[in-house]
């Protein structure tokens, strides 16, 4: 796993949706590789959204994504379509909040799914995986420390269990972007700590560039290297998580702070 | 209110409560609908209750033989049994093997290309919408009397079947390990092998056991027309007015059934 982050770009991006509501607004970042970025605002912001559009999940409406080589592009322009766009999904790593396992089949089965685009179909379709991709997908399993349980199904897992197996089929891809859509919502507080530290130190060793959505206000100060704020759509903050004090989030939010949008039993930032 | 719990449960009346609805006009109309339909069903096919009555004494004779199955017959019903049986496995588990894609392409959840989707489901309805006896009919005119016309007839029947029953379990499936694959760069193709197979294996496992159990009193019926197994036997005493022999048969159908489904819902208790 000796492979490095890539670059985020976005340039002028936009994104309606057929029903006609905004989901991004003329958003312009520069994500540099290796860096682990929180992206924080209400449901409805933009968040999911925002990260959707990194893979191509969410088709952009104008505007350009640059990820490492490859570029998407509004509507109008040349569109990622076909091999072009599963190999910049090979290369972008996703982890979700319902943590989209297939719960009934194996652990190891599940973290192979990373594999998909360099196996062969034929393999694919007997479930005649190469060594070597066995071999990556238990690695990759060892790094999130659940090893053990790569023969178990996955329905017999905790939820932060599982959100660690997803963890392990991002990495067995070899990714170059790991991108996180609320990975710890469906988790308890300790659970999400450890999800999270799994996310940053992926992020330190790997140099591989995180981006990830979270709802809880001090776990995206504490997690990450750099926030966005997003509301309605638009960025309104952008810089450190040590800058973010409550005033900050409040503009974000356009309400302040209650006890709900911290993870902390105390209650505060 | 007596006895409504701890004191002070019941709070001061003013507050309001929404109104009953009433459904009661729609349900006597339907129930008023559906009689009419039953009769006006009954005038349209001459339903001659009389006539029942008149032609008691004929079936009473029937019955009497029916009821004292001639056991000697046994031997010679074998084979046919054993036909019977044959067809059975053969058409389910061809059936099931051409099924299992045909689903994939079937389901609104594993198919993203609608003209095909459409396509397939259109030639679905039609394989699904001819009876089984019908396949049977048309298949002895073409492949000539036996067993084979009868796995035919038995296939067709199975897949459309399968097809609708393992298609819908497809459509009501979770879609997170799906898109999961999809993200990773995955064909659709390869993401539903990968994501969606393992989550409907035990549902195709329990239909295919249940159009088994189908199977075994279709290839009974179908041999009527000419199709293999008992029924071919069936059609040859009943036409001979054997009704001892006609009767043994019945009753070996009538524990083959039972033993099967009993033994196939068993498993498929296990399976879900």
């Amino acid at each position: 796993m000796e492979r490095t982050g890539a670059d985020i770009r976005f340039h002028d991006v936009s994104v309606t949706y057929p029903n006609g509501f905004t989901g991004l607004k003329d958003i312009n970042l520069n994500i540099p590789a290796g860096e682990m970025v929180g992206i924080v605002g209400l449901s409805g912001a933009g968040k999911s959204t925002l990260v959707r559009t990194i893979n191509g999940l969410v088709p952009i409406t104008s505007g350009q994504i640059t990820v490492g080589e490859h570029q998407l592009n509004g509507r109008g322009s040349a569109q990622l379509r076909g091999r072009e766009l599963r190999e910049l999904r090979s290369n972008v790593g996703m982890v979700f909040q319902s943590f989209n396992l297939a719960k009934r089949t194996t652990v190891i089965n599940n973290v192979l799914m990373g594999r998909l685009y360099h196996s062969p179909a034929w393999r694919t379709l007997l479930g005649a995986w190469r060594d070597d991709d066995v071999e990556l997908a238990m690695s990759a399993l060892e790094r999130v420390e659940i090893v053990s349980k790569a023969y178990e199904k996955a329905s017999s897992l905790s939820g932060g269990q599982q959100q660690r197996v997803a963890i392990a089929r991002t990495l067995a891809q070899r990714p170059m972007v790991i991108l996180a859509d609320e990975p710890v919502a469906s988790l308890d507080p300790p659970t999400s700590h450890v999800v999270m530290r799994d996310l940053q130190r992926i992020n330190a060793e790997l140099g591989i560039t995180v981006v990830v959505n979270l709802h809880f206000l001090d776990l995206a100060r504490r997690y990450s290297d750099r926030l966005i704020g997003l509301r309605s759509g638009e960025v309104v903050f952008d810089g450190a998580g040590a800058d973010a004090d409550e005033s900050v989030f409040e503009n974000i939010y356009g309400r302040s702070l209650t006890a709900e949008d911290v993870l902390s039993s105390k209650g505060t930032l | 209110m007596s006895g409504a719990g701890a004191p002070g449960f019941m709070l001061a009346p003013g507050t309001a409560r929404p109104i009953k609805p009433r459904r009661g006009t729609m349900t006597g109309a339907a129930v008023v609908l559906l009689a009419a339909i039953t009769v006006w069903a009954g005038i349209g096919v001459q339903v001659d209750l009389p006539a029942i009555a008149a032609n008691w004494r004929n079936a009473t004779s029937n019955i009497v033989q029916l009821l004292q199955p001639d056991y000697g017959f046994f031997p010679k019903t074998v084979p046919a049994l054993l036909e019977t049986l044959q067809m059975a496995v053969i058409a389910t588990a061809v059936g099931a093997a051409i099924s299992l894609p045909l689903a994939f392409l079937a389901s609104r959840a594993t198919n993203p290309k609608p003209k095909l989707l459409a396509g397939v489901r259109f030639v679905m309805n039609m394989v699904r919408s001819v009876p089984d006896i019908l396949y049977a009919a048309i298949l002895v005119a073409v492949v000539g009397v036996g067993a084979l016309s009868g796995i035919m007839a038995l296939v067709l029947f199975n897949i459309g079947i399968i097809v609708k029953l393992v298609s819908e379990s497809l459509d009501g499936e979770d879609l997170g390990a799906q898109e999961a694959a999809l993200a990773t760069g995955g064909s659709w193709p390869k993401a539903n092998r990968v994501a969606m197979l393992p989550q409907i294996l035990p549902s195709f496992a329990s239909q295919v056991l249940y159009t088994f159990e189908l199977n075994i009193r279709a290839s009974t019926v179908i041999g009527l027309v000419g199709a293999g197994g008992l029924g071919i036997l069936i059609d040859n005493v009943r036409s001979f007015f054997r009704y001892h022999e006609l009767s043994l048969i019945i009753l070996e159908i009538l524990v083959l059934v039972l033993v099967l489904e009993s033994a196939s819902s068993w498993l498929r208790k296990k399976l879900v």
